[in-house]
């Protein structure tokens, strides 16, 4: 506090410079608050469990070529059974779509028949009674589906089943006030009910963009197996067999039947490689992001030191007539010091407003989340801290200046 | 007041030793004006800033008011500076970027003292070289004289035991240097112990002693035929 008069005096005297130096800590904290946030989000989607259990999980996308999708029931019963004997295996299933699969099938759902709007938004997933243990879903209630209840459904025509588990996300949407359990629903805009025989912890849609992400957790099970010539195979392995499950179930599934292709991307694959891929994009984000954070961050200290190693050049005589008249070399090392700090915060006070402003801005035009304050907050500190850091070299070589530079001549 | 006893004051680099002071003494009393007098070169600066705890010397004994100061760590020699001498240097040193009253106000505020303390010393010693009325300029609106008026009212707001001057004068014009002197003449009358840097003999004529130097060594003025009938002339022409 000894010295913040004769500091605002003397800033005032170096406009440019100051207000050069307020402004850039005011833009880096402006774009390093929303960078941080958007990192942040984008991390949490990264991070969010699919309700999956991920490990020894293989993926096989199959195409039938030159099978009608009604053709494809036998064939597609025939590579699931087939599979389900292969060493190595655990269980198998052929289904529709799975979580950050990238595509999948959406619908809403109702709670009375005569209800013109749906209560909830989810996805479906279309197998057998092998779904819940090859998906490593964990049933919190009720019951998985029986074999007698399972039929095969064309692609095309998905009848509504007696019968469905769903969610534990999805059961709170429909009946926020009690149990789901044993109640009847309506998928899509059928007017005939299921009834919600089980209800899983948790399962992810397929899609990983901020569309689905208010119902992320949304999924109704249904007992089809689905006759499509684009299925899904998906494979359960033995700990530590899933190396040797990707090489031998291809080549098993080719000998059984040969008109089918596996893309050569993404045909057959773990879902470890799976999460990897359709993540890229926001794991590529967030690094930029953070790069970017970082330069910014740089170019702002690298600022500070340019700028206050000018000024203690500048000052050095002046430095010396100050020790000269009493000053210690901790007043001369306060002096920078608490200089910094007063540039800082008018910095970061008109940065947080940027901040505020900027993101506001990216709600409006690109349906961002609204920015936490607690990201300013963080951000306000880090600011100035970056500055304090920044300065402390140079003001400690000011506080070097020894008084003697007093009597020299400049 | 002031006390050196064998001081010397060695510049080293890798090849060479320079001796700025060689076995110095000087003994200023309480109350004393001394000019230091001396040939560019002579030691007169080096001897200023020692004794001004701006620099440190290489050996011997200093004592400023009775205290021992080749032992004290750089805080206390802020303070002592702070609290009990007064500096002028000749090109004034005043802060561009403050005006008057708070370059006047900087070495009070390092003492920490409280602000109705400090503004009642600052408008006192600016009354006392007659700049009260323009304690709100910067230093570039005023002149070389008022500047150095100016250095005089920060060096004489801390209330300190000995003023040091560097040639006060220097920079400044004839009629300038006059009224400047006449106020350090004035400001010893009152009591103050003056030691002052000189290398003008009219200037040293006005002081009640002079300490010629040369080499680094006090010497009889008698040693500088030149510079001694310089000051006899102008003790001769004093009004005084």
């Amino acid at each position: 506090m000894l010295h913040i008069k004769p500091i605002l005096v003397a800033l005032k005297r170096h406009k440019a410079g100051t207000i050069l130096i307020a402004m850039q800590i005011a833009l880096t904290l402006a774009i390093v608050c929303n960078a941080l946030f958007i990192i942040d989000q984008r991390l949490d989607r990264i991070a969010r469990p699919t309700g999956l259990d991920e490990s020894n999980l293989v993926i096989i996308r199959n195409r039938w070529v030159g099978v009608t999708d009604e053709a494809t029931g036998p064939l597609i019963h025939g590579d699931v059974q087939a599979l389900r004997q292969l060493p190595g295996v655990q269980d198998a299933i052929s289904i529709n779509s799975y979580p950050l699969a990238g595509g999948g099938w959406s619908t809403g759902v109702r709670v009375n028949v005569d209800d013109k709007k749906s209560k909830a938004h989810t996805t479906l997933y279309f197998s057998d009674e092998h779904m819940l243990p090859t998906m490593g879903a964990r049933l919190i209630a009720g019951r998985n589906f029986t074999p007698d209840e399972v039929t095969d459904a064309k692609a095309n025509a998905v009848d509504t089943p007696a019968v469905i588990i769903i969610t534990k996300a999805l059961a709170h949407d429909l009946f926020p006030d009690g149990s789901a359990l044993g109640k009847s629903v309506y998928v899509s805009d059928t007017k005939k009910p299921s009834t919600i025989v089980g209800i899983v912890e948790r399962m992810q849609v397929p899609w990983n963009s901020s569309w689905a992400d208010a119902w992320a957790e949304n999924a109704v099970f249904q007992p089809y197996v689905l006759m499509y010539s684009g299925n899904v195979l998906l494979i359960r392995t033995k700990p530590g067999q899933q190396d040797a499950v990707m090489k031998s179930a291809p080549e098993m599934l080719f000998k059984l039947n040969r008109m089918r292709v596996f893309p050569k991307e993404n045909g057959v694959r773990t879902f470890a490689n799976q999460r990897e891929s359709i993540y890229k994009r926001d794991r590529g984000m967030a690094i930029l992001m953070g790069v970017v954070c970082l330069v910014l961050l740089g170019i702002t200290a690298a600022g500070i030191v340019g700028l206050t190693s000018f000024w203690v050049g500048q000052r050095r005589k002046q430095i010396g007539v100050r020790r000269a008249l009493g000053a210690t070399k901790r007043d001369i090392l306060s002096y920078f010091l608490t200089e910094n700090l007063l540039i800082g915060t008018v910095g970061v006070l008109i940065g947080a407003l940027m901040a505020i402003g900027m993101n506001l801005w990216l709600v409006t035009q690109f349906e961002m989340a609204r920015l936490s304050l607690a990201y300013v907050a963080i951000g306000v500190v880090a600011l100035l801290l970056l500055g304090q850091g920044a300065v402390l070299a140079p003001a400690m070589r000011a506080s070097r200046v020894q008084p003697v530079e007093a009597t020299r001549s400049v | 007041m002031l006390k050196m006893t064998h001081l010397s004051k060695v510049y080293r680099t890798e090849v060479v030793e320079t001796y700025a002071l060689r076995d110095f003494n000087i003994n200023v009393n309480e109350g004393e004006f001394v000019a230091v007098t001396g040939p560019s070169g002579s030691g007169k600066t080096t001897f200023l800033t020692i004794a001004g705890l701006l620099e440190t010397f290489t050996g011997g004994q200093y004592h400023l008011d009775g205290v021992e100061v080749s032992n004290l760590n750089d805080n206390e020699r802020s303070r002592i500076r702070n609290e009990k001498i007064g500096f002028i240097f000749q090109a004034f040193n005043l802060i561009p970027d403050l005006n008057v009253f708070d370059n006047v106000e900087v070495p009070l505020r390092y003492r920490g003292m409280k602000a109705p303390e400090r503004k009642q010393r600052i408008m006192d010693a600016l009354e006392r070289v007659g700049l009260a009325s323009r304690a709100k300029h910067y230093p570039a609106e005023l002149s070389g004289g008022q500047q150095q008026r100016v250095a005089i009212a920060r060096a004489l707001a801390g209330s300190p035991r000995l003023l040091l001057a560097d040639e006060p004068t220097g920079n400044l014009d004839t009629q300038m240097a006059r009224g400047v002197m006449e106020l350090l003449e004035e400001i010893h009358r009152e009591g103050a112990t003056i030691v002052m840097v000189t290398h003008d003999p009219e200037l040293a004529a006005r002081a009640q002693r002079n300490v010629h130097i040369i080499d680094g060594q006090v010497v009889d003025l008698a040693e500088d035929p030149r510079f001694h009938h310089a000051v006899h002339a102008a003790r001769a022409n004093s009004p005084a």
